[in-house]
């Protein structure tokens, strides 16, 4: 028995190295192609002039859809924001799904909100749609209050009322940069047949906000928000660029995304049973589209940039990467069906089965790695040079992942000015290995394990505010 | 004296294994070691950079606003353009070509002349978005003198660099180019119709009687000729109607194309049609296809009358919303006013209708 029970935990731990060899060679890989891309990519910018699209009559008309629950404190200041991009053509859409607090009547009142009539033009299933708002002072905003039905079901209303032919996804205290909508806009008047661009997530914490708009970037002082600024910039220089070079984007963050609105109204809107309903959409798409052989485009974009607040408390992170992870389940295994599935291309072949072994199953591997490996070394049956180095190699490689995103940010769009931010950056890459990285794989184990037992409550999301200039910290 | 540690377990004979190991783990170290010094070396680079460009464009700046008013002055301008930043000179001058049009760019071209010959060079690259820069900037700054290049780059076998060109040639206005773009635009498939109608538009009603022609031309194919009607309602062609008209009366509805350009046509028709167009929009409305229905409809109640009012009414139980919203607004712009006022006080879907085309005309 007790031969039997170390010969399982020697497989086990051949079975780790694999993983650890596969995924890392896999975000080596993505790192490579998102650094050639990158660098076309800011050379094709050189040649596409935004004032030109900005004053063109042909800037497709994007609708803004921003759901709110409870925002009462930040509404009024989000929609004032969102007033002010620079896009010809533009109509914001406000879903009050159903809040508790005063979020109606602090929109009603900041921007002479009027019952109004508007038909949908869509029929996608939603809660009760209780009345449409008009603004007097400002025609391209409506307000759209409803019975609470989620964030899904929320979006779901906006597409329902929506008349322009794209929509952006968002969330209500997300930060647009001003010319965010005139750069994300590109893809869809490029190819015809693109129907959804994913830009890419920025941590405001630490950075200066003022009348919406993020005016001074710099690194937060929470260490917990300093891991995410590196875990963003490795998700979407390296991880997001990357596979968009392949043709494989799976992922449009719900923060900020632009649909062809008859795209997701012909793949029936965003499912309101699942808590990743923006990963699920874009797969969906790729289902449906691929699946009927029709031609289409999912593209992720790196400069038109959504700031947004991140937890800052171990708590509510946890919570937080918790959700992303059941999400991930739900959306894999209700479609399955494209794993290894040639039908859907490179989707199918490359991006699907990354995302189901490596991002869905890995954690789990991980976490029983690190059991296993505890056991190894403290029944004394592994060589203590051997794990020495192994733990080694693991570290140093996950630094390089992560300097190797630093550099991506250095390559391309260098947000970050200050050069003591940059260093602080390296000394993050290092020390994220030693703790924040267990840690994230803990809470996505649990995630799993809400996943298996079928939980599907979002948790409540903390939020401090931006720093601003008036009150030096929140708004 | 302290012993040297031994280093014998790291020989690769005795335990090739460890050995990989280890040398993996000094071998990503080295690489730490290299992206660091790599980020903090672009850092430092990028910011000298930035610093000599933003020197630079002072010194320019002033020197460039001086020759702008005075021509004779130029000389001096270009006397401070070091040789080997003459690229980095144009780029300069680029960014003040976007904001202006007409005689200052006229101007600008006149100053940065002698340094094009850099950027033509650049024409030849492999790298297509280098040539797409290239074009870009001689389409801004080297029009008439470089044409022949940026029309050839009409031709290029990268759709990005072609479209530059065509958006370079088009941004001039000149209907003499016009001509270059209309012959290639079938390479343009790929690019959004509403884009390039825009584009097309913008060049004026100089180009509109071509654009009819073309419209007028099944040889172009439909979907060139959607394009074509799109740039007409754009530009509010009045003269367009009887060729839109022909359109709508001949097009079949067999692919998806075809429907496009029906779609177009419609539009087009509902914007500059006239009463005498209304039978051959009459016909259309039988088609179980959504969207021609629904343009259909819009230009039934642009075009039609009191007499069309019961068809526009029916319409607005369509289950197309889009139909039954342009029915109304059809049933508005065709006398039928008080009609609307009666159905808005219902709560059912014709009064929601009926209210909301209403309020837009309160909004107008």
């Amino acid at each position: 028995m007790s031969e039997l029970f170390w010969s399982a935990i020697g497989v086990f731990n051949y079975v780790v190295i694999a993983y650890f060899v596969l995924l890392n060679s896999v975000y080596l890989t993505t790192s490579l192609f998102a650094f050639g891309a990158l660098r076309r990519y800011a050379e094709r910018l050189k040649s596409l002039d935004l004032t030109e699209l900005i004053g063109s009559s042909a800037a497709l008309p994007i609708s803004l859809m921003a759901p709110a629950y409870n925002e009462e404190r930040t509404c009024v200041e989000s929609v004032r924001s969102l007033l002010t991009l620079e896009y010809p053509d533009y109509e914001i859409i406000v879903i009050n799904d159903g809040s508790k607090d005063s979020t109606l009547e602090r929109l009603i009142e900041a921007f002479q909100l009027e019952p109004s009539s508007r038909i949908p033009t869509a029929e996608v299933p939603t809660a009760s749609v209780r009345q449409i708002y008009h603004s007097q002072s400002h025609p391209s905003l409506w307000l759209i209050d409803k019975e609470n039905g989620g964030k899904a079901d929320a979006l779901n209303a906006g597409l329902n009322y929506c008349y322009t032919p794209l929509f952006c996804a968002m969330d209500a205290d997300s930060l647009l940069e001003p010319e965010a909508l005139i750069r994300i806009v590109r893809p869809f008047l490029e190819d015809a047949t693109t129907v959804a661009a994913g830009g890419i997530l920025r941590i405001a914490n630490g950075c200066l906000v003022d009348r919406g708009r993020v005016v001074e970037v710099g690194l937060p002082s929470n260490l917990l928000a300093q891991f995410q600024v590196l875990e963003y910039l490795r998700v979407f220089l390296s991880g997001r660029m990357g596979w968009a070079a392949l043709d494989s984007t799976l992922i449009i963050s719900g923060a900020f995304g632009v649909f062809r609105r008859s795209a997701v109204v012909e793949a029936g809107g965003y499912s309101t049973d699942t808590v990743g309903e923006d990963m699920e959409l874009v797969v969906r798409l790729h289902h449906h589209f691929a699946g009927l052989n029709l031609p289409y485009r999912i593209e992720f974009v790196p400069d038109p940039v959504a700031w947004t607040e991140c937890p800052e408390s171990v708590s509510v992170l946890a919570r937080q990467r918790d959700r992303w992870q059941r999400g991930l389940w739900q959306t894999l295994l209700r479609h399955r069906g494209m794993l290894l599935n040639k039908t859907y291309g490179k989707v199918g072949m490359l991006a699907f089965p990354y995302f189901f072994f490596l991002e869905m199953l890995g954690p789990v591997i991980e976490l029983l790695g690190y059991v296993a490996f505890t056991i190894t070394i403290a029944a004394g049956r592994a060589d203590a040079l051997y794990v020495t180095a192994f733990l080694a190699v693991a570290i140093i490689l996950g630094g390089v992942l992560s300097l190797a995103a630093v550099a991506l940010e250095e390559l391309s769009f260098r947000r970050y000015p200050r050069l003591v931010d940059l260093l602080k950056l390296f000394g993050l890459a290092a020390l994220e290995n030693l703790g924040y990285r267990q840690l994230n794989t803990w809470w996505r184990v649990k995630g799993t394990y809400s996943a298996l037992r079928g939980r599907q409550t979002w948790g409540a999301m903390t939020r401090r505010g931006f720093r601003t200039k008036e009150r030096g910290e929140v708004v | 004296m302290a012993q040297v540690p031994s280093l014998d377990w790291l020989d690769p004979a005795r335990d090739p294994a460890l050995f990989t190991l280890v040398v993996l783990a000094v071998a990503l170290l080295a690489v730490t070691v290299v992206f660091s010094v790599y980020a903090v070396v672009l850092r430092i680079r990028n910011d000298r950079r930035e610093q000599r460009r933003t020197a630079l464009a002072a010194r320019w700046q002033d020197a460039l606003l001086t020759a702008l008013a005075d021509s004779e002055k130029t000389p001096d301008l270009h006397r401070l353009v070091d040789p080997n930043r003459q690229l980095h000179f144009v780029g300069f001058v680029l960014q003040f070509a976007r904001r202006v049009r007409g005689e200052e760019t006229g101007l600008l071209r006149d100053i940065v002349r002698p340094f094009l010959g850099s950027v033509v060079a650049r024409l030849d690259s492999d790298r297509v978005e280098v040539r797409a820069r290239a074009v870009q900037t001689l389409g801004t700054l080297g029009l008439p003198d470089h044409e022949r290049r940026v029309i050839e780059a009409l031709a290029d076998p990268s759709p990005l660099v072609a479209m530059v060109a065509a958006r370079a040639l088009a941004k001039e206005g000149d209907p003499q180019y016009a001509e270059f773009i209309l012959a290639k635009i079938q390479r343009f498939t790929v690019w959004n119709r509403p884009y390039l109608a825009s584009m097309l538009a913008a060049m004026g009603p100089e180009i509109s009687a071509g654009l009819r022609r073309g419209l007028a031309d099944p040889g172009l194919g439909a979907w060139a000729r959607s394009v074509l009607a799109e740039a007409l309602h754009i530009q509010r062609d009045f003269v367009a109607g009887d060729v839109a008209a022909g359109v709508v009366a001949t097009t079949d509805q067999r692919t998806a194309e075809e429907r496009d350009l029906l779609v177009s046509a419609l539009r087009l028709l509902a914007e500059v049609g006239r009463p005498e167009h209304v039978p051959v929009v009459r016909a259309r409305l039988e088609t179980h296809d959504v969207a021609v229905r629904a343009q259909a409809l819009r230009a039934l109640g642009r075009l039609g009358g009191q007499a069309d009012l019961p068809l526009l009414v029916e319409a607005l139980d369509d289950a197309f919303a889009w139909s039954a919203l342009y029915a109304a607004r059809g049933v508005r712009d065709a006398g039928g006013r008080d009609f609307l006022v009666e159905a808005a006080k219902s709560s059912d879907r014709r009064g929601r209708l009926a209210a909301q085309v209403l309020a837009e005309e309160g909004a107008r």
